[in-house]
């Protein structure tokens, strides 16, 4: 049932689909760059009104190399979120279903592929601009780059997950806006891609430990731009996997019990 | 000891729904965010049928009866509130996958294949997830090129098909792996009587040489006079009529339809309806329709007398329809005997 090649069928599916919007592409490549621009300045001038080079174990260069690296992973890691939600209204749910595949599958390919377009077409572009236009500086060791690679790929399930479990609630209420906003709020204040976990209170740092939403794009970032040391690696990527391991054994049990509460239109 | 010859059984099958019911409009509205009404919508109550390999069976009922709901339940969408599903031996709502690859589904309202693909990428698509095997792909894919004449089609994406179109390639979608069961849910609705007479065809010829068990849920009811052998009828969830088409007919068909013209009908219209058994439907000029209850007792007598003492122009015999039928059973919800095939 599961194979490579249908992964990647599925995935280019959706792949090819996004390069039929090219309007999209260019604003896409504008609006990424807009906000590597709006973040850096607003850092650089927070920076400015403090006689401290550092803040909360950032300097302004290590800082502006965040904002870029995150939003560059950010970028990577476009999913629609919508999808399923959309399945259900329609009933285009049904097709998923007759098909002998796992849908969880399914998904999860045609994220990828959704994903990877937005990697080629708009990451890489701003990557490229950023390195030119901004102090970059990336710790080339190999340990660092390989141990970004598997929390990248971590970071990115446990998004799909998050995704993944918010969209069953539509198998349940069908109407799910509400959890969708809920969740993007989270995951924008939370998930590191504006501000370092590092610069919250205490309090909140406990809240967010609590939440899986960290370990989808600050970790990954802290890794890359060497703010995390070699030695914190490990623990940070075990505790990215036990939130997978979590994260997945959650929307099992969704989807088990999500399917009993199915209403598809029609007939 | 199960029956190898039964592909599809289903036991007291029951789905329940649950509307909402509150309140509309603009106060109807603030009330429901304290207080929702619910109602509990019976869509399957209490459905049981046997179905055997081999057999064409046609699924109908009116829209709400339960016949959508039912086909979902056995190709794994739905769950069952309580009841029984098996097909070929498998419970589609507990091994989804398992039963996905051993039948095909066509619904009529929806397509299987991917929109944006030509429809040869979506066939493709389809091999890889069914996994067939290239050879056996490539042999079946000839015969049903060839029977619904889809060369043209291949290269074009899907959403530039008409949709009769679009219809045989959802029906050759459902084919590529040889499913042994078939459901096709509503297969010809908005199609012109050509494309739907070449479905039938096809639909026929695949029952008859392979052997494929087919349940068709439909509302023409051409479709069930030309293709179905046995008919399970649906009202409000519950099976009202299940046993072969020609039963239904000679049952409860019993009326004749008889389409009469006269040189001359001065009068003849009130001497005809003394007649015992007869009707007369609508006149036109020179034209009557007359119903005959007395079937086919004594109906040529009545030919032989009009004919003797009129001077008829042209006549014709009809049978009632299908649709006739099942219209006058939902209309006196006449109380029928279930099993028409002798089976409990």
């Amino acid at each position: 049932m599961i194979s490579p090649t249908l992964f990647f069928k599925f995935a280019s599916v959706t792949f090819q689909k996004q390069i039929t919007y090219r309007f999209d592409y260019f604003m896409g490549i504008l609006n990424g760059f807009l906000y590597v621009f709006i973040f850096t300045s607003v850092w650089r001038a927070l920076f400015s009104q403090s006689d401290n080079a550092v803040q909360s174990g950032f300097t302004l260069n290590g800082m502006i190399t965040y904002a870029v690296m995150a939003m560059v992973i950010r970028i990577s890691f476009t999913q629609d979120d919508a999808v399923i939600y959309r399945k259900v209204q329609d009933g285009s749910v049904s097709i998923d279903l007759i098909r002998p595949v796992s849908f969880f599958f399914m998904n999860l390919a045609e994220a990828a592929g959704y994903s990877l377009f937005h990697f080629f077409a708009r990451s890489v572009p701003i990557l490229i601009i950023s390195f030119f236009l901004f102090e970059i500086e990336i710790p080339l060791e190999p340990a660092r780059l390989f141990a970004f690679a598997l929390s990248a790929l971590f970071g990115y399930l446990i998004l799909f997950l998050v995704n993944f479990a918010v969209g069953l609630l539509a198998f349940w209420f069908v109407e799910i806006f509400p959890f969708m906003l809920f969740k993007y709020g989270l995951l924008t204040l939370f998930g590191g891609g504006i501000v370092p976990v590092d610069f919250f209170p205490e309090v909140l740092k406990v809240v967010i430990n609590l939440l899986p939403f960290q370990q989808i794009l600050y970790v990954p970032t802290v890794i890359l731009t060497g703010h995390a040391p070699l030695s914190t690696l490990p623990g940070l990527l075990s505790t990215q996997f036990v939130w997978v391991v979590f994260m997945t054994m959650l929307s099992k049990t969704m989807w088990g019990a999500g399917r009993n509460k199915l209403v598809v239109q029609g007939g | 000891m199960a029956d190898r010859n039964i592909v599809i059984e289903v036991e007291n099958l029951h789905k329940e729904f649950s509307v909402d019911e509150s309140g509309k409009g603009f106060w109807g509205s603030i009330k429901a965010l304290f207080h929702r009404r619910k109602r509990i919508v019976h869509a399957v109550d209490g459905v049981d049928f046997k179905i055997e390999r081999g057999e064409f069976v046609g699924y109908v009922g009116e829209n709400g009866a339960g016949k959508s709901t039912t086909i979902k339940m056995l190709t794994g969408i739905l769950v069952p509130t309580s009841g029984v599903a098996r097909v070929n031996g498998i419970v589609p709502y507990e091994e989804r996958q398992k039963n996905a690859m051993n039948i095909g589904v066509v619904f009529g309202q929806r397509t299987q294949l991917w929109w944006d693909l030509p429809v040869r990428e979506s066939f493709e698509m389809l091999r890889v997830i069914f996994r067939v095997p290239l050879d056996e792909f490539t042999a079946t894919m000839k015969r049903l090129n060839q029977a619904l004449d889809l060369e043209p089609l291949l290269t074009m994406p899907v959403r530039k098909l008409s949709l009769g179109q679009r219809m045989r390639c959802d029906i050759a979608a459902s084919l590529l792996h040889r499913p042994d069961v078939l459901f096709l849910d509503e297969p010809t609705i908005g199609l012109d009587v050509i494309a739907k007479e070449n479905i039938r065809t096809f639909l026929a010829e695949i029952n008859r040489e392979h052997g494929t068990t087919i349940i068709l849920t439909t509302h023409d009811m051409n479709d069930i006079e030309q293709l179905c052998g046995r008919l399970i009828i649906l009202d409000q969830g519950k099976t009202v009529f299940d046993g072969e088409t020609a039963a239904l007919k000679s049952k409860f068909g019993s009326d004749k339809l008889i389409e009469v013209e006269f040189h001359d009908v001065a009068g003849i219209g009130d001497r005809l309806e003394k007649i015992d058994g007869v009707t007369l439907i609508r006149k036109e000029g020179h034209k009557l329709w007359l119903r005959y209850a007395n079937g086919s007792d004594g109906i040529g007598g009545l030919i032989g007398d009009m004919a003797k003492e009129y001077q008829l122009k042209d006549l014709s015999i009809k049978e009632p329809s299908v649709e006739s039928i099942i219209r006058t059973i939902y209309q006196k919800r006449v109380a029928l005997p279930k099993h028409e095939n002798g089976e409990d």
